[in-house]
């Protein structure tokens, strides 16, 4: 009885410290090596109904309520709902990180984007062309080879005059670093200098993120609120 | 810029100018066209030192310490400031609005201040209609005069429009209206070709993207996308509407 009981406890403890240490074991982990291979892919899938709500929620329901949505499937992305104003709106993955990103790979990022038609007409092409690479479990650098070579190739095209985004969502998850971030709009060209629209200076409200291997600058501007109106933090 | 606080002001206004109207139409008439002509040239004119400094606060200082800086003359603008970083700054009279409508209502106001700066693309695509504009209106030509030597002018010397032009407007100095709200809001405006303002969400509820009624076809061939920056040049909070 003693010996059971004693057991039992061991049992207990043991889980106990099993369950608590795993997180800083996993975290120490995760810094190393963080998110370096494919999770099992259906730790990036969503209920159907639930990402088409989460992608629609990137911008003002005015504009997403009549666009187009993609939803994340087995094999790539498909068409869940027609769109009648051009918009185009999905919940991109971590593999449209920047490819150093610590987060790449995280599972449980979410990027819910609504396009405007120069954007869904020349940005989804690589998220689609990104989405489909992953998921046939490339490596990361296999990764950056092939979409630098489709872009050398011209398979893939340059933002189109105008193309930008809406990333308006409160629900968005950019992983442990950034949290939900802040809503902001984001401007896409071929790329170009930072000092352009005078992003990353101080007191500039433009920030900018140069793309590698994709010959894209993303100029970002954040905005003071969420797509359903609520304010938003200001810093 | 200007514009959009102007016609947002005309149609919250309406309804207290038909009042008005209905027991003092002489006053309501004045509301109406408080400007109707130009004012004397020296009452758009600033001293050229205040006028330096008004035009750098369009964007913050990192950015418009080395722009270009213009300050306007008796005949146009005049380089008063070489730049180094391609950015140009100008502030702007009221003559840059719409020539007509509710939104023309600042056109001769003499005391609107738009300070700008505009990034390198812009400066090269989009000042030259502010060059163009200012110099008819201070050769004292009509607007209908004006308004065909600026569709000459597009035909014939207006360098095509360039992918990215945009500019700075975060001054907190700006005298957009006579209003209770002279500096409306910090902004960045957006230059593209002339087009559906849904192309990029404009103006419909709680998106923070504005079409300004400013050129709009007008005879410019331009529309101008406008993005609150939430923060004025000087890094203090601004009005977000």
């Amino acid at each position: 009885m003693n010996r059971k009981k004693f057991t039992l406890l061991a049992s207990l403890i043991f889980a106990m410290i099993f369950v608590l240490g795993a997180p800083s074991q996993m975290q120490a982990q995760d810094n190393k090596n963080a998110y370096s291979s494919m999770a099992p892919l259906n730790q990036y899938l969503m209920d159907r109904d639930a990402e088409i709500a989460l992608a629609r929620s990137a911008a003002p329901e005015s504009i997403s309520r009549d666009a187009e949505v993609w939803v994340l499937g087995q094999h790539g992305y498909e068409i869940a709902v027609k769109g009648k104003n051009g918009f185009a709106c999905v919940v991109e993955r971590s593999w449209m990180s920047p490819f150093d990103d610590p987060e790449f790979l995280n599972p449980d990022q979410r990027l819910p984007l609504c396009l405007n038609p120069p954007g869904a007409r020349s940005h989804l092409p690589l998220t689609f062309k990104t989405t489909e690479l992953a998921l046939a479990g490339l490596s990361k650098t296999r990764m950056f080879d092939s979409i630098k070579a489709a872009f050398d190739k011209k398979e893939l095209p340059l933002p189109e005059p105008g193309a930008m985004c809406y990333m308006m969502s409160k629900q968005q998850y950019f992983g442990r670093r950034y949290g939900n971030a802040d809503p902001h709009l984001m401007f896409w060209f071929p790329k170009t200098d930072d000092k352009f629209w005078g992003a990353g200076l101080p007191g500039s409200p433009v920030y900018v993120h140069q793309y590698s291997p994709q010959p894209i600058t993303e100029f970002i501007i954040s905005v003071s609120k969420w797509s359903d109106g609520t304010a938003a933090p200001t810093e | 810029m200007k514009r959009e606080i102007v016609r947002k002001i005309a149609l919250r206004g309406l309804s207290l100018v038909v009042l008005l109207a209905s027991a003092w139409p002489a006053p309501a008439q004045d509301a109406k066209t408080p400007y109707p002509t130009m004012a004397p040239l020296d009452q758009y004119l600033m001293d050229r030192n205040a006028e330096i400094a008004l035009a750098r606060t369009a964007a913050p200082e990192s950015i418009s310490r080395d722009a270009e800086v213009l300050v306007l003359g008796r005949h146009g603008y005049e380089t008063a400031v070489k730049g180094k970083n391609g950015f140009v700054c100008v502030v702007e009279r009221g003559w840059m609005g719409p020539f007509d409508g509710d939104d023309a209502a600042n056109f001769w106001n003499p005391k609107v201040r738009g300070p700008v700066c505009y990034n390198p693309p812009a400066a090269r695509s989009i000042l030259p209609m502010t060059y163009k504009r200012t110099e008819m209106i201070l050769a004292g030509q009509s607007k209908a005069q004006i308004i065909d030597g600026i569709k000459t002018f597009i035909k014939q010397d207006l360098p095509p429009l360039e992918p990215g032009a945009m500019a700075y407007m975060m001054s907190k100095e700006q005298y957009l209206n006579d209003g209770n709200h002279h500096n409306w809001m910090a902004h960045l405006m957006f230059y593209t070709p002339l087009m559906d303002g849904a192309v990029w969400g404009a103006d419909l509820p709680h998106s923070p993207v504005m079409l300004n009624p400013q050129f709009g076809g007008a005879p410019e061939p331009i529309d101008v996308f406008m993005v609150p920056a939430g923060r004025w040049s000087d890094g203090t909070a601004a009005p977000v509407m």
